[in-house]
C-alpha cells in the first residue's frame, strides 16, 4: 500500500513539474507576488500633490509650505484663486489644497485665532487623511504650545514600525490559502478534463489511498513553496524577524494546507472543468480571507462578522504565524492556534474527502 | 461556369507542423469530390484552406475569383457552404428546426420571399424533417441533427459545399438519406460538393476520389480507376515470403506477379500497396503467452435487462448480453445508440438503474464486489486518455505500480510489450507526439499490463488509418488466441463486424440484433457485407 501511495505521489509531482504554466504560477505567487505586496504597499503619504492659494503675500504661509517636501509631497503648486484650485482638485491634478486667507498672517502676528482652510480629495481617503495629520503636526510645532505632557514610546515586537514584512507575511498566508485550495482541486479536475478520470476509478486501489496521496502530493508542493518564500523573500528581502520556532511554523503550515485541501476536494467534486474550479475557488476564498482579519482587524469587524470569523481557519493560521514570527510565542502556548486549525481542518478535510469519495 | 481549381496548396501550422502538402485538384459543376483518409492526414486542413478560413500557400480559384489568402477569399464566402466536423456542432439546442433555418437565412441576409419559402419546404422535405419543424434541436436524434445541419448549410444555396466528415458516427439509414440529399442538390443546383469521409464504402457515391496519406494526396481518380490501378497486385491469400509481398488475413499483395488467383481490389488495398511500394515496413505484431495462468469461467459477463436513464432520456433500455470466454464481441451502433453508456455500466462508472449484472461469475451489487474484480479487467477509453505529461514508459510504469507489479518484472514486461506491439522506438516519447496508430497500441499495452481476463474497448478504431486498423485487429485476435481473453469492443465502423466472433447491434438504446458473424451471413445470403446486413435491421426497427 505504501508503494502504491508513493507512486501516486511521485506521478503527481512529476505531472506538476511538467506543466510549466502551473509551475510559473506557483513560483510567481510564492516569490514576486509576495515581494510586490510587501514592498509596494504604501500607507504613509508618497508623492502627494499639494496646491495652495496664498492671499497673505507670503511669509508665515511660505514657511509652513516649506515643511511639505519630498519624498512625502511634491513641491506645492501655487494657484491664483480658490476657484482654480478647486478645479484642479476636481480634475485629480491636486490631492490636497491649502488656502491661506488674507487675515491669516495678521491674526497670527496678533496672536489671535488664525485659520488655514484645507481642501481634501477624500476619494484617496487614507493618503489624504494621513496628509492632514502631517499638516496638523506641522501647525502644532509652529504654535509652540506649552503642554506639560510628553509621550515616551516603546515599540514592541516591531521596533522599526516596519509594515513591509508584516504585509509580506499576510500576503504569503493568502497565497498559501489560494494555492492549497486550487492545487488539490486541479489535480482531480485535470483528470476529469483529460478523460483519465475513468481510468483512475478503475485502478484496483482503495479510493481513500488515491485521494490521500493526491492531496498529500500537493501539500508537499505548498510546503516547498513556503520554504522558498520564507527563506528568499521574507528573511532576505524584508528582514522578517524569527522570534519563535521555525518547526512550529512548518507544522502549522502543513496542517493548514490540509485544511484548505479539504476545500479544494469539495470544489473538485462539484466542478467539471478548470474554469469552474477557478471560479468556485475565488467565490469560496474571498470570504475566507476577508473573515480571517488579513485585510481588516477582527476586532474592528461587525459583531456578527466577528463571530463568523471564528469559522475561518485562516484566522487561526494568521494569528498563529504572527505570534511565531513577531512575538516569539513558545510552542506550548501556540496550542489554541493549532487547535483551531486542526479542528476546522479535520472537519473541512473530512467533508471534502467524503464528497469526492462519493464519485469513486 | 464556376469550376474549382486548387493549385499546389500547402498548409503549415505553428511549430512547422504540416497540415497538407502540395495538394492540387480540379472539380467541375455538379461534381462530388471525396476526400478519403485517416485522421491527421490533411483532409480538414485542405477543406479549411478552400473555404478561406486559414492561411495557405498556393492558389485556389473558384469561377472568376482567384484567392491566395483568407482576406482575398472574403468575396467568395457567400458562395461557400461549410459544415465542420462533429455531430450537429453548428446547431443551437434550444432552437426549433424552423427557427434554425430562419436564423441561418437571416445571418446570410436572405430575403424571406416566396422563393425562399418553397426552397425551405423542399429542403425540409428532402431531410424528412417536415413533420418536426416545431421540435427543438436537442430532442432530435443524431441522424436528424446531422440532416438539419446539412440543410442549414444549404439554406443560402451555396455553389461550393464543403462537408467535413458529415457521416461519421451517423446510423446507416440516415447516412443513405444524407447522400440522397447531396445527390439531389448537385443535380438540381449544380453545386460542387466536397465531402470527406472515414467510410471507404461511401466511395461509390462520389464522382472523383482523392486518397490522403502522410499529409499528401496519394492518389486520385474515380473509384474504378483507383481500384483498377492496383488490380494486378491483389491476390487471394497465398503464402509468400518475399520482401515485395504482404500477407494479410484473407488477401496477399505482391508487386511481382504471383502464380495465384487475383482478388477483386478494394480502396483499402490501395493503402497497403502504396505502403509496399514505398518500402514502408509494417510492424510485425506478436503476443506471447501470459505470465500467470488463470482460471476463467465459461461466461465472463452476463447482463440481464440493464437499463440506464438520464432524466427522461433512456440511454440503454433493458439490454441482455452475454460475453463468453475467448470471444470477441462487437457492440455496434451509431453515436448516441448507448454503446459507451453500456460499457460504463459494466465497469461501474455509471450506476445501473435496473437489471442484473454478473461479472466473472460474481453478481455485482455493490462497489465492494467490483473492487475485487478490478485487477482482472482492462479498459481502453474513448480517445485513448492517458497522462499527457508523462512519457510512454512512465505511463506504463505508473500503471504497473498501481497494479502492484514488482518493478523489475514491470520493466521487463514494458520492454516486451514495446517489442511485440511495435512501439519500442516510442517508449520515451510523450503521448501527444505519437502517431494515432501507435497511441492506440500503447493504450492497449497500458490496459493489459496486469494481464486481465477481460478487455473493454470503447471506440478504439475511430479515425485510425487502414493499416494501423488492420494491425489493431490482428493484435486483438492474437490476444484472444494466446491469452484466452474475452474482448468487448464498441465501434461505429459497421465493416469491422467481420473481425468479431459475435455482433450486437444497438439503436437508440435498444438491442436490435445479436448473433454470431456466420449466422448473420446465413440469415442474409443476399448481402455482400455487414453494412447491408445492418441496414436491414435498421429498416425493420423503424
Amino acid at each position: 500500500m505504501i508503494k502504491v501511495f508513493l507512486s501516486i505521489v511521485t506521478k503527481e509531482l512529476l505531472d506538476f513539474l511538467r506543466s510549466w504554466g502551473l509551475v510559473v504560477l506557483v513560483l510567481y505567487s510564492f516569490t514576486l507576488d509576495v515581494y510586490i505586496a510587501g514592498g509596494g504597499m504604501q500607507i504613509e503619504p508618497r508623492n502627494v500633490s499639494v496646491g495652495y492659494v496664498d492671499y497673505t503675500g507670503g511669509g508665515i504661509s511660505q514657511k509652513i509650505l516649506s515643511h511639505l517636501h519630498e519624498p512625502e509631497f511634491l513641491t506645492p503648486k501655487m494657484f491664483l484663486s480658490q476657484r482654480e484650485l478647486s478645479k484642479a482638485i476636481f480634475n485629480k491634478e491636486i490631492m490636497v489644497g491649502i488656502i491661506f486667507d488674507q487675515e491669516f498672517e495678521k491674526n497670527y502676528r496678533n496672536k489671535k485665532e488664525a485659520t488655514i482652510d484645507v481642501l481634501l480629495d477624500a476619494t484617496a481617503a487614507s493618503q489624504s487623511f494621513t496628509t492632514l495629520s502631517y499638516l496638523q503636526n506641522i501647525v502644532l510645532n509652529f504654535s509652540k504650545l506649552n503642554i506639560p505632557i510628553d509621550i515616551d514610546i516603546h515599540k514592541l515586537f516591531n521596533p522599526n514600525s516596519d509594515e513591509h514584512s508584516f504585509m509580506a507575511l499576510s500576503e504569503l498566508l493568502s497565497v498559501i490559502t489560494m494555492l492549497s485550495i486550487l492545487l488539490p482541486a486541479i489535480v482531480f479536475v485535470r483528470e476529469k478534463e483529460e478523460g483519465t478520470w475513468d481510468i483512475m476509478l478503475l485502478m484496483p486501489i482503495n479510493p481513500k489511498i488515491t485521494i490521500l496521496a493526491k492531496s498529500f502530493s500537493q501539500v508537499i508542493i505548498i510546503v516547498a513553496g513556503v520554504m522558498i518564500t520564507v527563506g528568499l523573500v521574507l528573511f532576505n528581502g524584508f528582514n522578517l524577524p524569527m522570534n519563535g520556532s521555525f518547526l512550529a511554523f512548518l507544522l502549522l503550515t502543513f496542517f493548514y494546507a490540509f485544511t484548505s485541501a479539504g476545500i479544494g476536494l469539495f470544489i473538485a467534486s462539484v466542478s467539471k472543468s478548470m474554469m469552474q474550479t477557478a471560479q468556485l475557488s475565488m467565490l469560496i476564498m474571498m470570504p475566507l480571507i476577508f473573515l480571517s482579519g488579513a485585510w481588516t482587524p477582527v476586532y474592528a469587524m461587525h459583531p456578527i462578522l466577528e463571530k463568523l470569523s471564528l469559522l475561518s481557519p485562516l484566522r487561526y493560521y494568521i494569528e498563529g504565524c504572527e505570534s511565531i514570527f513577531f512575538r516569539g510565542t513558545d510552542f506550548v502556548d501556540l496550542w489554541h492556534y493549532f487547535a483551531g486549525v486542526l479542528i476546522l481542518g479535520s472537519i473541512l478535510y473530512w467533508y471534502g474527502f467524503r464528497k469526492i469519495g462519493k464519485l469513486f | 461556369m464556376a469550376n474549382l481549381n486548387v493549385n499546389s496548396v500547402t498548409v503549415i501550422y505553428k511549430g512547422n507542423r504540416i497540415g497538407i502538402k502540395d495538394a492540387s485538384f480540379k472539380a467541375e459543376e455538379g461534381e462530388i469530390v471525396g476526400f478519403i483518409g485517416a485522421d491527421g492526414t490533411g483532409k480538414s486542413s485542405l477543406m479549411h484552406a478552400i473555404s478561406g478560413i486559414i492561411k495557405f500557400k498556393g492558389e485556389i480559384s473558384f469561377g472568376k475569383y482567384v484567392y491566395h489568402s483568407p482576406k482575398e477569399a472574403e468575396k467568395v464566402k457567400k458562395y461557400i457552404g461549410f459544415m465542420p466536423q462533429g455531430l450537429g456542432l453548428i446547431l443551437y439546442d434550444r432552437l426549433t428546426v424552423e427557427e434554425h433555418l430562419d436564423f441561418f437565412a437571416n445571418v446570410r441576409n436572405i430575403k424571406m420571399d416566396k422563393n425562399f419559402k418553397t426552397y425551405k419546404q423542399k429542403l425540409l422535405h428532402m431531410a424528412g424533417l417536415s413533420r418536426f419543424t416545431e421540435r427543438e434541436a436537442e430532442h432530435l436524434s443524431g441522424g436528424m441533427r446531422q440532416k438539419l445541419s446539412l440543410i442549414c448549410t444549404l439554406i443560402h444555396r451555396p455553389r461550393l459545399l464543403l462537408l467535413d466528415e458529415p457521416t461519421t458516427g451517423v446510423d446507416p439509414l440516415s447516412r443513405l438519406e444524407l447522400w440522397e440529399i447531396l445527390d439531389n442538390i448537385r443535380k438540381e443546383e449544380g453545386t460542387i460538393i466536397i465531402v470527406s469521409t472515414a467510410y471507404m464504402q461511401e466511395a461509390s457515391k462520389m464522382d472523383r476520389l482523392l486518397l490522403f496519406d502522410d499529409n499528401r494526396i496519394m492518389a486520385s481518380g474515380t473509384s474504378k480507376q483507383l481500384t483498377d490501378s492496383v488490380r494486378n497486385y491483389v491476390y487471394k491469400k497465398t503464402p509468400c515470403k518475399d520482401t515485395d509481398c504482404l500477407e494479410l488475413h484473407n488477401v496477399t499483395y505482391s508487386l511481382k506477379p504471383l502464380n495465384s488467383e487475383h482478388k477483386d481490389p478494394t480502396l483499402e488495398d490501395i493503402f497497403f500497396i502504396n505502403a509496399l511500394k514505398n518500402r514502408k515496413k509494417l510492424t510485425e505484431i506478436s503476443v506471447s503467452k501470459r505470465e500467470r495462468r488463470l482460471e476463467i469461467p465459461p461466461i465472463v459477463m452476463e447482463a440481464k435487462g440493464l437499463t440506464k436513464k438520464f432524466g427522461d432520456f433512456v440511454a440503454d433500455d433493458k439490454i441482455d448480453m452475454e460475453l463468453k470466454r475467448n470471444e470477441i464481441l462487437g457492440l455496434f451502433g451509431a453515436n448516441g445508440a448507448g454503446k459507451t453508456t453500456f460499457i460504463k455500466m459494466l465497469l461501474g462508472l455509471y450506476p445501473i438503474d435496473e437489471g442484473e449484472l454478473t461479472l466473472l461469475s460474481q453478481p455485482i451489487r455493490s462497489g465492494r464486489d467490483r473492487r475485487k474484480l478490478k485487477s482482472k479487467i482492462g479498459y481502453v477509453s474513448q480517445h485513448f486518455a492517458l497522462y499527457k505529461n508523462m512519457s510512454v514508459r512512465e505511463n506504463l510504469i505508473y500503471f504497473a505500480s498501481i497494479h502492484q507489479i514488482p518493478a523489475s518484472e514491470a520493466l521487463r514486461r514494458i520492454e516486451r510489450y514495446g517489442k511485440e506491439l511495435g512501439f519500442s522506438d516510442y517508449l520515451d516519447a510523450m503521448p501527444k507526439d505519437l502517431p494515432l496508430g501507435i497511441n492506440q497500441r500503447f493504450s492497449i499495452a497500458a490496459a493489459i499490463i496486469h494481464e486481465p481476463v477481460v478487455l473493454f474497448l470503447d471506440e478504439p478504431t475511430s479515425g485510425i488509418d487502414v493499416i494501423a486498423r488492420h494491425q489493431f485487429w490482428q493484435l486483438l485476435k492474437l490476444l484472444k488466441e494466446q491469452w484466452g481473453i474475452s474482448i468487448l469492443i464498441t465501434t461505429h465502423y459497421m465493416s469491422e463486424a467481420e473481425y468479431c466472433d459475435r455482433v450486437v447491434l444497438l439503436k437508440e438504446g435498444k438491442k436490435i440484433a445479436d448473433d454470431t458473424v456466420e449466422n448473420f451471413y446465413k440469415k442474409h445470403p443476399e448481402a455482400s457485407n455487414f453494412e447491408e446486413i445492418f441496414l436491414e435491421y435498421y429498416r425493420e426497427a423503424n
